[in-house]
Order: structure tokens, then sequence, then C-alpha cells
């Protein structure tokens, strides 16, 4: 689905991704982490050709991004801007769905049919202005106006980053229904909760340098690669980690509280 | 493209002259280029500039920004040369067409005053700290602090809109809006709508900077309040007696 062959990519002397291979399958869940100025969004970007490798490959759906426009790898995939405000350009919310679809979909009414499944999956109102609307509400109205458009892969730069658990959780549970129905995510995060509680996989740059590619279970147990990336990992295999012995394969909170419980029925036996 | 008014930090002559005197050199070097006929002069504003350049370290910056200028220099000389029809004719072409030795030097004449007057105020505006000019109006031209505030404000503002505008196509590309297409018209059509997304940020950014301008006392502010004050060397004198040199040259 997106394919990375050795690329490197300068911005002017200075190399922002040096060398970078991977391949994401159809229908997997990535996250890529990494910090402040590793070199995600810039990923996020050579991943839909906004910005092309200096050198090496990049395909996306088998079309290559240097030879492929940007509007054309759109139609396979969606990106969402870590600034929603960039993108919302109409006066309603409504309006700006179907803006989106207007370079896809010829028939009119099939376009405020697909509008309206998405008003109706993010609860939104279609007659609001979508600039008087709060930063989560707004984030919301251009992943919806995304989604209306069907991409086949979604590729989302840092989604959830100032929002409130609640608009983080609708985004999260729309973007994880997708990925179950069959489309492919690659998401930027900081949060690392939320990259333990959704992604399958996980890829981890530093400066510009793939270090860490597997899956998330793997990696945030990789104490000497998360500290390599400045990142600190999810609470409970961190407590996993630290707690070690019968307690390090947990992952979420239910594995934990399972563990623990049979340990205090074991101690109990052995008490008695 | 990023930065031709922007700031460039250094230690030349050009940097340390007085404010003042760098507005009064561009002011009278773009002034010269208007007053001259001689194709010569022009060159050598011309030459004056990108040696003030090359002092200040920014040589390639305004070699790359007179190649722009020079391209559209060239489409208005082409324009221009083909409708002066007196003097003696050096070229003939089909339909009546034809170029005269007056109407290629009146038009090589516009073409490189054109290159030539831009110039100066760039030279001199990646030499200064745009809070540099304002402070020395305010203090030594007596200039409202209001007014200088807002011109060094809109200059500030020229890099952040046009970095936001970038921003702005590079997202509605993403969605699909074909922006990376070849055709100028189509294109243009596509922009308009996106002057929405640019206003409402610009909007928001501008109230933003206003409300903490004026809770950190922008009201309060006096013609004394700025810390610094800008000497008059013998370097300013020098070189304005440059730049009267040249405008002589070219009043003659
Ligand atoms: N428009 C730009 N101009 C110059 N440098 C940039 C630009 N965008 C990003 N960079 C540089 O590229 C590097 C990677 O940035 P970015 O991909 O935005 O990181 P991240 O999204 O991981 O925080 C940083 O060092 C940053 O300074
Ligand atoms: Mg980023």
């Amino acid at each position: 689905m997106l394919r990375f062959d050795g690329v490197s990519f300068h911005r002017g002397p200075e190399k922002v991704i040096s060398d970078v291979s991977f391949e994401i399958r159809a229908g997997e869940f990535a996250a890529l982490l990494g910090e402040n100025g590793a070199g995600k969004s810039t990923l996020c970007r050579l991943s839909n050709g906004l910005l092309k490798p200096s050198s090496g490959r990049v395909t996306v759906c088998g079309d290559d991004t240097a030879r492929t426009r940007t509007s054309v790898i759109a139609r396979n995939a969606g990106f969402l801007f870590q600034n929603p405000d960039r993108q919302l350009c109409q006066n309603t919310v409504l309006g700006e769905i179907v803006f989106g679809l207007e370079h896809v979909v010829s028939d009119r009414a099939e376009r405020e049919r697909r509008a309206g499944e998405m008003l109706a999956a993010f609860s939104l109102d279609g007659g609001r202005d979508p600039f008087g609307m709060s930063r989560g509400e707004r984030q919301q109205v251009a992943l919806a106006s995304i989604l209306a458009r069907k991409p086949r892969m979604l590729i989302l730069d840092e989604p959830t980053t100032g929002l409130d658990y609640r608009e983080c959780m609708t985004i999260m549970g729309v973007v994880s229904r997708l990925n179950a129905e069959g489309t492919t995510i690659l998401m930027v995060s900081h949060d690392m909760e939320v990259t333990a509680d959704f992604a399958e996989r996980a890829l981890v740059l530093s400066g510009g340098r793939l270090i860490a590619d597997g899956p998330v279970r793997r990696i945030m147990r990789d104490v000497k690669t998360l500290d390599e990336a400045s990142l600190l990992p999810a609470q409970i295999p961190a407590l996993a980690v630290s707690l070690g012995g019968v307690f390090s394969d947990a992952f979420t909170v239910d594995d934990m509280t399972a563990l623990v419980e049979r340990a205090n029925a074991t101690r109990g036996e052995a008490a008695r | 493209m990023s930065g031709f008014l922007s700031y460039m930090r250094g230690d030349s002559i050009l940097h340390r002259l007085n404010p003042l005197t760098k507005l009064v050199m561009s002011v009278s070097l773009c002034a010269s280029c208007f007053i001259t006929n001689r194709h010569g002069v022009v060159a050598g504003i011309i030459a004056f500039n990108l040696l003030m350049a090359y002092s200040a370290g920014g040589l390639g910056r305004s070699l790359v920004m007179s190649a722009s200028f020079g391209k559209l220099a060239l489409v208005l000389f082409a324009l221009q040369v083909f409708f002066v029809r007196d003097g003696n004719v050096i070229l003939s072409l089909p339909l009546n067409i034809y170029v005269t030795d007056r109407g290629a030097l009146f038009s090589s004449l516009f073409a490189l005053r054109l290159v030539a007057a831009a110039m100066p105020l760039a030279v001199v505006l990646s030499a200064t700290r745009m809070s540099d000019i304002s402070n020395a109006l305010v203090r030594y031209l007596n200039m409202p602090y209001k007014y200088t505030f807002v011109l060094t404000t809109a200059m500030r503002f020229i890099p952040i809109f046009s970095e936001e505008m970038a921003g702005i196509v590079e997202a509605q590309t993403a969605r699909g809006v074909e922006f990376d297409t070849k055709n100028f018209f189509k294109k243009i059509r596509l922009l308009l709508p996106l002057c929405v997304p640019l206003l409402i940020s610009s909007v928001r950014k501008i109230e933003g900077s206003a409300i903490s301008a004026e809770l950190r006392g922008f009201n309060l502010r006096t013609r004394e309040s700025g810390y610094k004050t800008y000497g008059f060397a013998p370097r300013d004198a020098a070189m304005l007696v440059c730049c009267a040199v040249i405008a002589l040259a070219a009043k003659i």
C-alpha cells in the first residue's frame, strides 16, 4: 500500500530524512513515533507526494510519488494535517464536506448522500460554521471531509494533539472503525497511550532515521530504543517492564489486572 | 524563495550604518536610477548594490532576486522594444515589425532601471532590523510610534502570510484540489476560495498579537521608551557622500 525504498530527503544542506525503508501493507494500523523535529511530518508529506524524495523511491498504491501528482494520489490516500484550519474553506460544515467530494464524485445526489453519512458518523450539525467551532470539532470536520472521499489509506499527522479526552476518543473511534473495515492507517502521535490502545505496529524515527519498526507490543517494551528517541512508553508496559517476572507480558489494564489477581490468589494459597 | 526581505545577521559596514542613513541611501539610489538617462550610471548603481550586498554577505540572495526581476524586465523590454517607431531601423521583421536603435536604447534602459531600482531597498532591509528602522524614525524624525509599529508589523507578517498560504495550498492539494495543474487559469480559479482560510487565520494571528501588545503596555509607549540610540559615524557621512556623487553623476 505504502512503500519507502531507501528514501532520503534534504532541505538545503540539512538531511531531514535519511535512508528510510519500510512497507505498510493494506489494512495495517501503523503509528509513527518520534520527538519533535524527528521528521515525522516530513515523512507524511513524502507519503503523498507533497514532497518528493531527494533519493530513493516512495510508492502509494503502486504509484511512484515522483511521477504522480499529489491531487491524483489524494484519491487513494487521505491526509489529515496537524492544523485543520488550513483545510477548511467553506461557510458550513455540509459545504465543507461536499467541497472535498467535488473533485472525486461527479453526481450531486451521491455527494450529498455521502456527506449526510459523514455528518451522522461524527454527529455533526451540517448547518454550522466551521470557524465558529472548537478546535476539536474543526478537526472532526476536516477528518469527515477527507473520509467522505473513501480513501483506501489514511495518513494522520498528530490527529489528537490539543484535543480533550472525549474529542480524542471520537476521532480514534472513527479511525479504528475504518481500520476494522479495511482502511490502512498511518498515524503520527505523541500520545503513547493512544498508540498503545489503537496501533498494531510502530515505526520509530529519531533524527530522520528509522531506528525501530515492529509490533507496538514489542516496541513499548524496548526501553533502549524509546530512550534513544526520547519517548516514554505507555504506563502499563512501563510498569510491566519494571515489575518483570510474571508481569512482564502485560500490555493492557485488563492483562495487568488478571496477572495481579492471579498473583494474589497464589500468594493466598501459599500462605494457607 | 523564502525571505527576500528577512533580516540577515552580520557585522558588516552596511549592518553598522545608522538606520536613517540606510533609508536615505536606498531612496537616493532608487531616485538616481530614474533621474539618469545613461545606461552606464544605471549599471554602476547595480554594481554598487551588488558590492554592498557582497560586503553584507548576501550576494547570492541578491543575485537570485535580481534574476527574478530580470525576467520581468526582459518581458517588459520585449513588449516595449517593438513600439518605438522613430530612429534608425536596426532589425526588421516581417509584418511591418521592426526595432529601431532608439527603441532598443529606451527599452533596455527601462529594463535596467527596473532591476536597479528594486535592489537598494532589498539590500538595505536584508541588513537592517525593522525594529531599528522604526526606533530611529521615532527617535530622530519624531514619527508617532503607532505608525512605525504598523509598518514594521506589516513587514514582519509578509513571510508569515506566505508560509500560511503555502500551507493552505498544500492542505488543499492533499485533499485532491488540483493545484498541481499546469493550467494557470484553472489554478487562479481554485485559489479564490482559499482566501477565506487565509483571511481567517490572518485575522486570528493579528488579533492575537494586538491583544498581547496591548497587555504589555503598548499604549504607554512614548518617544523616549526606546533604549537604543543610533550614532552618526564617519562611515555614515562617507556613504551619504557616495550616494550624493552617484546622484550628481545621474543628473549630468
Ligand atoms: N518548512 C520548513 N523549512 C525548513 N525546515 C523545516 C521545515 N519543516 C520542517 N523543517 C525541519 O525538518 C525537520 C523535521 O521536521 P518535521 O518533519 O516537521 O518534524 P516532526 O513533525 O517530527 O516534529 C526539523 O529539523 C525541522 O526544523
Ligand atoms: Mg510534525
